[in-house]
């Protein structure tokens, strides 16, 4: 497990110490400590199932842990914090039968926030979000992009100190994905802490200050993205060859080649000198990059230990 | 408490916003003004089509009796002046035509009358036997109508009654009795049906008791249970689906995010309870708008009201209740339906034993299943209307058990909904919940 501390100058959002979670028989949570500083964007990665929603939930205080404690915003073992907290839950939560401009209403007005502010804190990001026209529709009536970016509003429109995006990304086409990313980006610009589970791990690498990812119920990760890039060395080799993969067939020293069809992505046991060399007797080389491994590679690798793909020895 | 409110706000306002309430709050009235209607209508269109029928009169001397009755009938009684002053017909005149059994050439009478049914042209047979007027009968049927439309039973009782008057008249005049004094004889004795007299403590005179009304004595018990089973079952029902809707469109995930399950849970179940109240204020103010309107408002005492809307409250929560913590309990309306059956039952049960309780509301039949909590609300609330009501002391008795009653089911609801309502997959078993229920 790779781990660097966040407990510096800081002050902490959110901070998790020895927290466990059980149902039943099965384990959600394992024993799990987490540090999450104030005004940072947070990602929590890992496979279905792993335990992040739990965590989520355990943060917001929707369960209570078995063991270990949390303390939000200040405020240790009590839903005190909630009102200062936004989420956005993994599947969407809208009353179909309500129109767009009741729902952000009652959910604003469920966070503390009086009636003016939240009519004009709906104006404001309704327009933001280009959805003044669906005011007064019945949330039904909204695609699902819009119904999420209606969701997201729901979860910002009180202004909180920390904002909780489970999967916010999921299903989003690349114009409303990237007005989503921006206003995730302007929540921490304007001093919120925001924590986000994801899939998309390019969007983990550009978003995050750190990342944390959880495996089993466990801790495998968290620290900055390059300080886990470190840990897991400098033995990954991005190249394009004449031939694609098939180039690389029999080469020693390559334990796993990731076709991504324009390039390939190599795990290089030996000095990547030899690779190069052995390569150039055979075919063309048109790119050689030895890069150190990407998050989506160092989540297979934790998440899928026995590799997937083609292994040459 | 302010985040309770502004659930049960939240939930009143989309209550009374939808289609359900409307029709709830119309159902009554209008299926009320439709039966009204309709039985208006259908007696000023009834079937005045002239009826003929054949009399096999093996007496040989009713026919003519029958026929001049019959013509009498239908000059005098088949008509009535409406209000422009023109006589309207608003029954069918009657048209009997002797039937000689030898013109059927040595056939049965009885199949050749009814091929004449069959063919419509007579509406039906009677056959007067020899016996009629023996005093004691006889083995042989005396009178027998033939026809193939039995639920037309106008001109059947006509011939009863018309035949039966003659024969009395002729057995009287055969034993040498006067039958004008023979009924007088006869007279019945009517039983007045009074309350109890009373002395006015401020005046010393003595009040006379009161003649009973029936609509005092019946409608009002039975209709205030029906009306409370009414408001129980217009809210509380809803709330299941209302929390599994909820739950699978993943709604209660972002309010749990801002309120406790219990003050979910109570928002939805105090929402739930005002809608009960805006659809009964509704429907007492019509009632007692009615009332008002026949002279009848002095017949439902005011603490009879009051009274009403405890037990409506107590019944709202104890059910309401039950319906929520099944609701949050389960993922599907199908998983929900096998838990619902019980609650369902237990929300019946005053139906079952309502009739023996208005018969002897002071047995010990009706004051066990009184108080019995879940069937106080309803079964008390029948006996209280009832004068003069049950003893207070079963009063207190059914009220401080109900509360409890009703304390432990918002307790026990509130222990499922608080697990139940994140939980996903297959429903729970009743041992699970009753897990939950002792859970910390």
């Amino acid at each position: 497990m790779i781990s660097e501390s966040n407990t510096g100058p800081r002050s902490l959002a959110v901070k998790l110490a020895g927290v466990t979670k059980t149902f039943g028989r099965h384990t959600a949570v394992d024993d799990l400590s987490l540090a999450v500083p104030a005004g940072s964007v947070y990602g929590f990665i890992g496979p279905n199932g792993s335990g992040k929603t739990t965590t989520l939930r355990m943060i917001l205080h929707i369960f209570h842990p078995d063991r270990g404690e949390i303390e939000v915003l200040g405020e240790r073992s009590t839903r005190a914090a909630n009102d200062r907290i936004g989420y956005l839950p993994e599947e969407r939560g809208l009353y179909k039968k309500m129109t767009v401009r009741r729902v952000l209403t009652y959910y604003a007005a469920l966070k503390g926030m009086n009636s003016p502010d939240a009519r004009e804190a709906i104006g404001h990001w309704l327009a933001k979000m280009s959805l003044e026209q669906w005011a007064n529709h019945k949330v039904e009536a909204l695609s699902k992009g819009m119904a999420q970016k209606i969701q997201f509003i729901s979860a910002v429109i009180a202004k909180p100190q920390l904002l909780i995006l489970d999967e916010p990304f999921t299903g989003l086409d690349p114009v409303n994905l990237e007005v989503l990313r921006s206003a995730i980006l302007e929540q921490r610009q304007q001093g919120a802490t925001v924590i986000f589970s994801t899939h998309d791990m390019t969007m983990a690498e550009q978003m995050c200050d750190f990342v944390f990812m959880i495996y089993q119920g466990r801790k495998v990760l968290d620290g900055t993205l390059a300080a886990i890039q470190s840990g897991y060395g400098a033995d990954t080799v991005r190249l394009r060859v004449d031939g694609g993969a098939a180039a690389l067939r029999g080469i020693e020293g390559v334990q796993l080649v990731r076709d991504l069809s324009q390039c390939q992505e190599v795990r290089c046991a030996g000095d990547p000198q030899d690779l190069l060399k052995a390569l150039a007797a055979r075919t063309r080389v048109h790119l050689f990059e030895v890069a150190r491994p990407s998050l989506h590679d160092i989540f297979i690798r934790i998440a899928a230990p026995a590799p997937r793909e083609a292994t040459h020895a | 408490m302010r985040k309770t409110w502004l659930v049960a706000m939240t939930e009143y306002s989309n209550a009374v916003r939808s289609k359900a309430f409307i029709i709830g709050v119309l159902a009554l009235p209008v299926l009320l003004c439709l039966s009204i209607g309709l039985q208006y209508f259908g007696r000023k269109n009834v079937d005045i089509r002239d009826r003929r029928f054949a009399v096999v009169d093996r007496t040989g001397v009713l026919f003519p009796v029958i026929a001049s009755k019959a013509s009498e009938r239908n000059e005098k009684f088949v008509t009535q002046h409406g209000a422009d002053g023109k006589s309207v017909q608003v029954s069918p005149k009657f048209f009997p035509e002797l039937f000689d059994p030898a013109g059927t050439n040595g056939g049965n009478a009885e199949v050749a009358l009814s091929d004449r049914v069959r063919r419509e042209q007579l509406t039906g047979f009677v056959i007067i036997n020899t016996n009629a007027f023996s005093a004691d009968g006889g083995a042989e049927d005396s009178m027998s109508w033939f026809t193939q439309t039995h639920a037309y039973s106008e001109l059947p009782d006509w011939l009863e009654r018309t035949i039966n008057e003659e024969i009395r008249r002729m057995r009287f005049e055969k034993a040498g009795l006067d039958q004008a004094l023979v009924r007088k004889l006869t007279r019945n004795v009517p039983v007045k049906r009074l309350g109890l007299a009373k002395v006015n403590a401020a005046t010393g005179h003595v009040e006379k008791a009161r003649e009973t009304n029936q609509f005092a004595t019946f409608a009002v018990p039975a209709g205030c249970m029906f009306l409370l089973y009414m408001m129980v079952m217009s809210a509380t029902p809803a709330l299941l689906n209302s929390v599994l809707e909820e739950k699978m469109q993943k709604i209660s995930e972002v309010l749990l995010s801002s309120v406790t399950p219990f003050q979910l849970m109570m928002g939805k179940l105090f929402g739930a309870t005002m809608v009960s109240f805006t659809l009964s204020a509704l429907y007492l103010a019509s009632i007692g708008g009615l009332l008002w309107n026949m002279g009848l408002l002095n017949l439902v005492p005011p603490a009879l009201i009051l009274w009403f809307v405890f037990f409506q409250l107590l019944s709202l929560l104890i059910f309401g209740s039950l319906f929520l913590a099944i609701g949050s309990a389960c993922s599907e309306i199908r998983d929900a339906q096998s838990f619902m059956f019980p609650v369902m039952m237990l929300v019946m049960l005053p139906f079952f034993v309502f009739a023996p309780i208005m018969q002897s509301p002071g047995s010990s039949f009706a004051r066990w299943f009184s108080l019995f909590p879940p069937a106080t609300p309803m079964l008390m609330m029948l006996r209280i209307a009832i004068p003069p009501g049950p003893p207070w002391w079963e009063i207190a008795l059914g009220v401080a058990l109900t509360t409890l009653f009703m304390l432990g089911c918002v307790w026990a609801g509130a222990k499922i909904f608080r697990i139940g309502i994140l939980a996903q997959g297959q429903a729970p078993s009743f041992g699970k919940l009753l897990r939950w229920i002792v859970s910390r």
